[in-house]
Formats: structure tokens, sequence, C-alpha cells
């Protein structure tokens, strides 16, 4: 990786030292302002509910939720009910299952949804149009049409109840497979030019030259797909019996008792739920982006 | 690129020769073959499949098992426990594929359609099975009797009955006894009049099937092919809803609240009443101690002089490979005395003949708790499901849709209930 | 998996606009460069899968269609009676209403604002990292969950209530009229679905050449003219893609609608949506599996329908 991802916009090194002269890459102080300030508001947007969320996860028993308004911070903070979700269920299996399913999800989907785009996007061949369709037409088929026929798939074989099953059907997923459509098609056509020049094949081209270019759309396959196997619970609910295979959404579906509803345990099962996304995506985007920036950073 | 070759080739004939068995099962579906035989020797290995119960009786169904399989050397019991939603879609699709439990946890309306299409036992066919019939509470082993299929399809299990919370200090405010909360109907009507006038409201949900039938409603013909809840006494009680309604009686928000979302609003102290049962008492004491100090609790106003029952079962399938172990196992689990222990465990009620008679269901220990025990076991041997077994869900919605324009003043409520049960009963004719 | 620095300089030196449509250039000029088979090994491992779990049992919901399937029963032929059946269906017209209202209202919503989002966050400047991850919270976050969340403060006596009440303003009913119950799911949508189009616009975005918006800026051009004619022209691909997308999931919306207008969809099912109907009629034990498949495939040709649309407008753009 080049060092020279890391540093931002390609900045000169000279600092400016008169701020009447607009550099490049600075923009004057006033609009860095409003920058901040449009992005603080969003913020507030889309994480206000989050925080509410972690707030009631993390108030006491003695403490009533139903208030209204609504009491904003917990008034003796505690760790219990996070203890209660764990005592509840076996997160960390549930966890673990979860992982596997993802990572898994992650692997094929990048793996075939790229060969898929490439061939798609970069390659002349007959039966392209109609090969592009039937990924566009996957797209709209209703999942709930086909749920129960996948199951009898997967019971002839005898893959049900494990987690191989619940992988399975979403494994290349027809959105991954346009995305690095596009990708692949954003590129200029001349940087495989050389290459074909060079006498290299097509499994070479596609390794050395185009998959790099596309990093910044890999990432956000690896992302996306992560987040739906993350996330799916009718699906693994249907395919699996036995709790042990459970994924993490099936598993904190126990925690809605039969006998009981504990908001608060539900809210902690839920920040449960969610904050390995977040940290996830908090740690990829950089590489992300370092994948991104690299086409814009002349070496 | 060979090797890449190879391995194509082999998955496509992998999942071609998949995908013709799947046309070959696909066309099968509905219901299984016969089982072995219930007389057979109890061994082997079966599944048991209960609905959400593993998160807080873990150790509970855990001992039971290990009593069955200490008692009947060579049998085995794999427990698998589903979570709370879509445990119909998840019975669907095992159904179809054959995959059904040996042993399964159901209430009576999902084991209509499973016995309509002959995956579970006719206990009262069974020569083995019958025997058990006189250990249980009548109108139990019969709430799982169906319609048109001559027999019962599983050992009663745990039954529920609620008592309806309200809130004594909403009643005082508006000028009403807190301690004589209303007994028909009709004082309910009244009751909530008044509320109605200082601005308050009294319940958080439009009535259900249950309450029509506490009321007196006959739901569905004897036979059980036509919907009849939109006689002359459904369209009163429908009526005195929609006043009710227009005089603020009915939370704002009541005609798209859910049952969890009502309950929200009776700990909010939004509305003055709301149906629940002893298991909410903790729910209250956590999250809303204001509204536990002035917490009232009665029974549902009835004209009929029956509460509803909830009821769950255990039922047998028939195409099970081990039928003899699968019925002694679910006959095991309902017998008295692992009923009894597990009414002691949660705030449910035993099905058994005899045992809502023991003191602990008969003498309060003085507790919130006990007082509602005690009333809630006096009633249920009376108490009857209202809820007929065909009613589906999508029934319920549609029920719950014609109410909400009659209550909204877009049709009356002749109109309303003539649609709900013209559309409701097309659904059960459709073969 | 790093770049050698040769492929680095080829692509700063093809950076620049192009205007013709990428992949039938490519295909053109750089012609045959590969075996006949080559292509179809690149695309097996997703046809298949897709064919496989997709499209074929796909098949089977199509031939139910035709038939008068239960869940549990495979049911006999009934011809067209199923689509007749639905025609006739009061519910059906209306949920097919509110999800293409759906559509007219989200989509627009769902292409613009992640764009001026992703322009947001795109500078690289101190806690930008921050951002990024936290606009994409939603994203990660299940429905079901954050859908409580928004029920909690549209509620009469809730969070937003509880401000306009402060200004003086009478409780807005959100959460019991029809239309508000409507408007709320989609808001909820637009702001779920706002992450998600924010990172393909970032990944597409980083494809602009910076030189152009320099060259611009040169130029005298304010960030306004800027927008209209560098940066719209170049994610104009990506925008069509987050149109077809967006399209088609506001059109299959399900969850938002059952969370917040409730299981029954709003008042008297007055706000139920096509899927919601999908799932009423064809889920549980005792599911029409033969209607819910009509309803489905007349979901299905909807929706391929609307995707043509989409791409048809992209056409007549470039020419």
């Amino acid at each position: 990786m080049a060092a020279a991802a890391q540093a931002p916009a390609p900045a000169p090194d000279v600092r400016p030292h008169r701020t009447r002269t607009r550099t490049r890459t600075r923009a004057p102080r006033w609009r860095t302002a409003l920058r901040y300030a449009a992005l603080v508001t969003v913020l507030l947007i889309m994480i206000g509910p989050f925080l509410w969320q972690l707030s009631t996860s993390f108030k006491g028993t003695t403490e009533d939720i139903y208030t209204s308004p609504p009491r904003l911070l917990p008034a003796h903070p505690t760790f219990a009910n996070y203890g209660d979700v764990a005592d509840t269920i076996p997160v960390w299996d549930f966890i673990l299952n979860s992982v596997k399913v993802a990572v898994a999800n992650v692997a094929t989907n990048v793996i075939g949804a790229a060969m898929a785009g490439y061939a798609l996007a970069r390659l002349r061949f007959r039966g392209r149009k109609t090969a592009g369709l039937v990924f566009v037409l996957a797209l709209l088929v209703p999942m709930e049409a086909t749920m129960l026929a996948q199951f009898a798939t997967m019971r002839s074989l005898e893959l049900n109840n494990t987690l191989i099953a619940v992988v399975l059907p979403g494994c290349i997923g027809a959105m991954n497979v346009l995305l690095m459509r596009n990708a692949f098609g954003a590129l200029p056509y001349e940087i495989e030019e050389a290459a074909v020049v060079d006498g290299a094949n097509v499994w070479q081209r596609f390794t050395r030259i185009a998959l790099p270019a596309v990093k910044g759309t890999l990432a956000v396959v690896a992302i996306f797909s992560f987040m739906g196997a993350w996330d799916d619970f009718l699906w693994p609910l249907i395919v699996l019996s036995d709790s042990d295979h459970f994924t993490l959404t099936v598993g904190l579906n126990f925690l809605h008792g039969t006998f009981s509803n504990d908001q608060r345990i539900v809210a902690a099962g839920t920040i449960i739920a969610v904050a390995p996304l977040i940290v996830m995506f908090a740690c990829l985007q950089r590489f992300f982006f370092r994948g991104v920036g690299e086409g814009a950073v002349k070496g | 690129m060979s090797i890449h070759r190879s391995v194509a080739i082999r998955t496509a004939v992998g999942l071609g020769a998949a995908l013709s068995l799947t046309l070959l099962t696909a066309c099968g579906g509905g219901g299984s073959g016969k089982g072995s035989a219930t007389d057979g020797k109890i061994e082997g290995e079966i599944k048991f499949q209960t609905w959400n119960l593993r998160a807080n009786f873990k150790d509970y169904f855990e001992g039971v098992i290990k009593d069955f399989e200490k008692a009947n050397p060579g049998a085995k019991v794999k427990w698998v426990d589903q979570p709370a939603d879509n445990y119909a879609d998840k019975l669907s699709a095992d159904a179809t594929a054959g995959t059904l439990p040996d042993v399964v946890n159901l209430s009576p309306d999902l084991a209509y359609p499973l016995a309509k299409a002959g995956t579970l036992l006719n206990l009262d066919k069974d020569k083995v099975a019958a025997k058990f019939k006189p250990e249980y509470l009548d109108g139990a082993w019969h709430g799982f009797d169906m319609p048109g299929l001559d027999g019962s399809y599983a050992f009663p299990w745990y039954l529920n009955t609620g008592p309806l919370f309200y809130n004594k200090a909403m009643f005082k405010d508006a000028g009403l006894d807190a301690d004589k909360a209303p007994k028909t109907f009709d004082e309910l009507f009244a009751d909530a009049a008044q509320l109605g006038q200082k601005g308050k409201a009294t319940l958080a949900q439009p009535p259900t099937v249950e309450d029509f039938g506490r009321y007196g409603v006959e739901i569905m013909s004897k036979d059980g092919t036509k919907f009849t809840f939109n006689d002359a006494k459904g369209v009163e009680f429908l009526t005195k809803y929609q006043t009710m309604f227009k005089e603020g009686g009915l939370h704002k928000q009541a005609l798209t609240l859910t049952a969890e979302t009502a309950g929200q609003k009776f700990l909010q102290q939004e509305v003055a009443m709301n149906p629940g049962s002893a298991h909410d008492l903790e729910t209250f004491k956590k999250s809303a101690p204001s509204l536990y100090s002035s917490l009232g609790i009665t029974d549902v106003p009835t004209n009929t002089g029956k509460q509803n029952m909830y009821l769950q079962g255990l039922s047998v399938n028939s195409g099970s490979k081990n039928t003899a172990t699968a019925l002694a196992f679910a006959h095991f689990v309902t017998d008295q005395k692992n009923q009894e222990d597990f009414g002691h465990k949660v705030a449910v009620f035993p099905s058994t003949k005899g045992s809502l008679d023991k003191e602990y269901w008969t003498k309060s220990d003085g507790s919130e708790e006990g007082k509602i025990r005690v009333a809630s076991a006096k009633m249920l041997p009376t108490a009857v499901n209202y809820t007929p077994v065909l009613f589906s869900d999508e029934m319920k919605t549609i029920l719950r849709n014609e109410i909400a324009k009659c209550l909204q003043g877009k049709e009356s409520s002749k109109e309303a209930l003539d649609s709900a049960a013209a559309q409701m009963t097309k659904l059960i004719q459709q073969k | 998996m790093s770049a050698s620095p040769s492929t680095v300089a080829v692509q700063g030196a093809a950076s620049r606009p192009r205007a013709v449509a990428p992949g039938r250039r490519a295909g053109r000029a750089a012609g045959r460069t590969h075996r006949a088979f080559s292509p179809w090994l690149f695309l097996a491992p997703g046809l298949l899968i897709t064919l496989a779990f997709n499209l074929y049992p796909f098949l089977a919901t199509v031939w139910k269609s035709f038939t008068d399937a239960r869940t549990l029963t495979p049911g006999t032929f009934v011809g067209l009676d199923n689509f007749t059946a639905l025609l006739d269906d009061d519910q059906f017209w209306v949920a097919l209403r509110n999800s293409a209202l759906y559509v007219v209202l989200v989509v627009p919503c769902l292409v613009f604002l992640p764009l001026l989002l992703a322009l947001l966050v795109q500078r690289h400047i101190p806690g930008i990292a921050f951002f990024r991850s936290a606009y994409y919270t939603p994203v990660v976050a299940s429905v079901v969950v954050v859908a409580l969340m928004w029920v909690w403060m549209l509620d009469d006596r809730g969070f937003i209530n509880g401000v306009l009440r402060m200004v003086g303003v009478d409780p807005v009913p959100f959460l019991s009229n029809q239309w508000l119950l409507l408007l709320s799911s989609m808001a909820l949508t637009v702001w779920k679905g706002l992450g998600y189009y924010m990172i393909i616009y970032l990944a597409a975005l980083a494809n602009v050449p910076r030189e152009l918006h320099e060259a611009a800026e040169v130029d005298g051009a304010g960030p306004i003219r800027r927008f209209v004619s560098i940066t719209m022209p170049s994610v104009r691909s990506t925008m069509v893609l987050v149109g077809a997308l967006s399209s088609v999931s506001a059109f299959k919306v399900f969850t938002e609608v059952f969370m917040i207008a409730g299981p029954t969809g709003g008042p008297g099912g007055a706000d139920t949506t096509l899927v919601m109907l999908i799932q009423r009629a064809g889920t549980g034990l005792q599911g029409r599996t033969g209607y819910a498949s009509a309803m489905s495939i007349v979901l299905f040709l909807l929706t391929l329908v609307l995707m043509l649309l989409v791409l048809r407008a992209d056409r007549k753009d470039k020419d």
C-alpha cells in the first residue's frame, strides 16, 4: 500500500501564509465552518435515535422508562441489562455463527460478483445481454415468493439446518454483480490495452489490472454482503432448527419473551447486534477510502 | 483453467441433480406418510419442539427430558426451541418438506391446518392415546377438537386467562369509584363515557373476536362452515363501540396500535384499562413503578359468565419414525406432575384434572401475583376458547380492518360486519 | 493486492470524461482478446447461484399462480382465476396505490439527497471518517429496531410533538392519520437509505478526476455550477443505478409500513402495500399460496416495467 494514500488531498507541503490566496485545496475558513455545521446537523438526525436506544439499554430497573417526555440520560447507568442478555441466551455462540455466515458471504460475493461483473462489462461474447438480463430479473424476484421453494432445494441437497444453507442463496447477489459491472464499465478501456498488447490473458488482466482499479466498489460489495448476512432473519429461521446453529438475529428474537417483555433488555440486545457492524464499518472505511483514493492520487 | 472448468461442471451437475429432486418433492408436499405403530417399544430418538420457552425454562425442560430418558432407557429426546416471531412460517416450511419434529408445541389455531393436512396424530382415534383422555380437563381436551376432522389433535398443556388491569388514579380523577371496576360491558361503556368527558381514554384497542364472544355473540355456525358474528347482537355490540370511540373512550391511535404498543400506552398512563396476564406485573413493577402503585386488577367484563381461555398443547407427528416414543413423551410432559411443576415456575395453569384444586391455586399468599393466580384458577374450569380454531391470521386482519372502517365512520356497523363475515366465510370455503 | 506504479500512472492518464457508454465502446475497441468460453467461466458461479436459488424457484411461483394451492396443499389448476380475483380485490388497488406513491415520493429523495451527502463527506477534513461511519449507522441497524425508535418519536406525546407543543402548535397525529402514517414510513425509508446510497456515490465520486474541478474553479465556476456541469455528468450512470435500485426497493416496501402503520396496514388497512398483501395472503399455515403467487407475479411485472422506464429515460438522456 502506498503511504501517500493515507495523506488526504494532495496538498502542497508549503503552508500558505497569506489567507487571501486561494490554494487549490484549501477552502476558505467560513466554508469549512459551514461544512462542519451541516455535518453536525445531519449527524444528529442520523444517530439521535441510536443514542436513545443506548441510553435505554443502560437504564436500571428502578427507573421508569415510559415517562413522557422521555428522559434522555439514565439516572443510574448500569451494565446489568447486558448481563441479562448474556444470561438469557448464549450470545457468544450466536455471534460466532453470525460471523461465520457473514464472512463466508463476503468472500463468495466479492469473488463471484467481481468475476461476473467483469465478464459483463469488459468482455465481448454472444449472450452477454441475456446474461446481464438474468441478473436484472433476479433483482426483481420477490424474496417471499421463493422462500419455500429454496427450503425444499436445501432439503434435497441435505443442507438444511447447516450454516451453508444460510449462506448459499445469497452467496452471489445479483445486486452486487450489477454494482461490479458498473464499476468495471466506468474504467477507461485503455488501461487494459497495454496488457493486451503484452499478451496477458483474460485472467491476468482481471486480477492484475481491473480488480485493483475497482477496490472502492469491492469494499462496498464487502460491506453490503456482510450487513445483509448479519441482518437476515427470516431465511436463517426457516432453514435452521437447532439453536446451536442460530445466528444472532434469530437468537435475539428469544428476548421477546413469551412471558415477559423488558424493553431495556431488548434495547441491550439490539445494541449488541448493531455495535459490531458499526465498529466494522468504522475500521473498514479507512481501507475503503484508501482503495478508492488511489485512483485519484497520481504517484 | 482446466481445474476451474471441472469444478464448474461438477457444481453444475450437482445443482442440476438437486433441482430435479426439488421438482419431485415440490409436487409432493402435503401430508406425510404413515408413521410407526403407537403401541411399539419406547425407544429411539425423537425431536421435541417448543415455542420460545428455552430462554426462561432451560433447566426445567432439560430436567423433564432427563427424567423421561431415565424412565425409558433407549429413548433419546432432542429438544429444539423456536423464537416467538414467524413460528407459523417455520412450521409451514417443515410441514411441506416433511421435516416436522415428532412432538410439537402448538396452539389450536396452528394445529388445525396441520391436522387437516394429515400431519398430526388423531388422539381420539388412537387406542394408546385415547386412554389418557380422562386425565385432562374436558374443556382443554376439546380445545383441540378440529371441526370436520372428528377428534382431538394435541395433549392439552398449559392454560392461561388474563385479568384486566386498570389505573385507579385515572378512575379517581374521573370521579369513578376506584374499587368498583366494570363487570359487564354496559358498565364498561358507562365508565368509558365518564372518563371520556375528562379527556381520558379507557382502552387502547378496538374489540377483538374474543370480545364478541364474551358479549355473547355466536362467532361461527355450529358446523363450522360459516361466520355468524354479523347477527343482531354483533351489530349492537359494535355500534356501542362506535359510540365509545366517538366519545373518546378509545385511544386516538387505537386503530393502529398492536397488543404490544397498546400495553405501552397503559404503562405511559394514557389509557385507563388494558387486558393482560400475571406476567405483566413484573413489567409494571420494573418499567412503571408509578403505575404499579395505583394498579387495580379485575376480571375482563363478560356477559356470558365465561372467561376466555388461551391454550397450548403438544401434538404428535403422525409420520414419526418412533411414534410410540413421541406419544409417550408428549403425555409425559403434559402429565399432572410435570404440568404442576411448570405452573409453579411461571404464571400459567395446568390442564390436568384436579390440579387447579390444589392449594397453590386456591389459597392466595397475599401477593398480587397470588391474588391473580387464585382468581384466574377459579374461572378456568368454565372458561372457553372463544377464538374458533379456523380463525387464521388473515381473518384476524380482515375483522380488524372492517371494524376500523366502522369506527372511523366509513361504514355502518352492519355493513362492516357483513363484509367481514362474507370475506372470512369465503376463505374457509375455498378448498 | 497493491497496484503496481505503472497501473496508477495509467489510471491517472486515463482520467478524462467519456461521452460514450463505457461497456459498448470497450468491447468494440478491445475486440476479441480471449477464448470463447472464458466469459462463461467468469459468469458460471454467479449465473448458477442466481438461476438455482432465484429464477428457478420463481418459475415454481409462476406455476403456482395458476393453481389454488394452499400452504399445505398442492392445489389444482384453476387458470386465470387468481388474477381475475385480484382485479376484484379492493385491497389490491389500495395497496397498488400506496406502493406507487411510495416510488413517486421516495425515489427522487434517494437519488439526490445521498449525492449531496456524499459530496458533503467527500472532503478529507479532520474527523470526516467519524461522520461517514455515523451516517452509515441507520443502514446497519435492523429496520425493526429503528422503526420502534421512530414510533417513539412520532407519538402524540413523543419528541417531535413535544417540540411542536413548545412552539404552540397542536400535536400532529403522525400515527393515526392514514396519510401521515404513510409519509412517516417514507421518511423512515429515506433516512435508512441515505447512508447506503451515499456509499455507492462516494465510490463513484472517487473516480471523478480532481483536475476537472480544479480547472473549473480556476475558471471561476461556483459550487452549484460545478455540481451541474461536472459532478452530475460524471456520476450519471450511478444515478441511474441508484434510481433503478431505489424504485424497485420502494415498490417492494414492507417492513417500514408494517412497523409504523401496524401489521394491519394503518387504520382499516388504508396503508397496506403490495408486499404486505402478499405476506398476509401467503404466509402462515393457511396461506393462500396460489393467490399470493399471482400477486407476486404482478409485482414482478410491475417492477420490470418500472426498471425499463428508468433505463429508457437514461437512454433518452444519452442520445
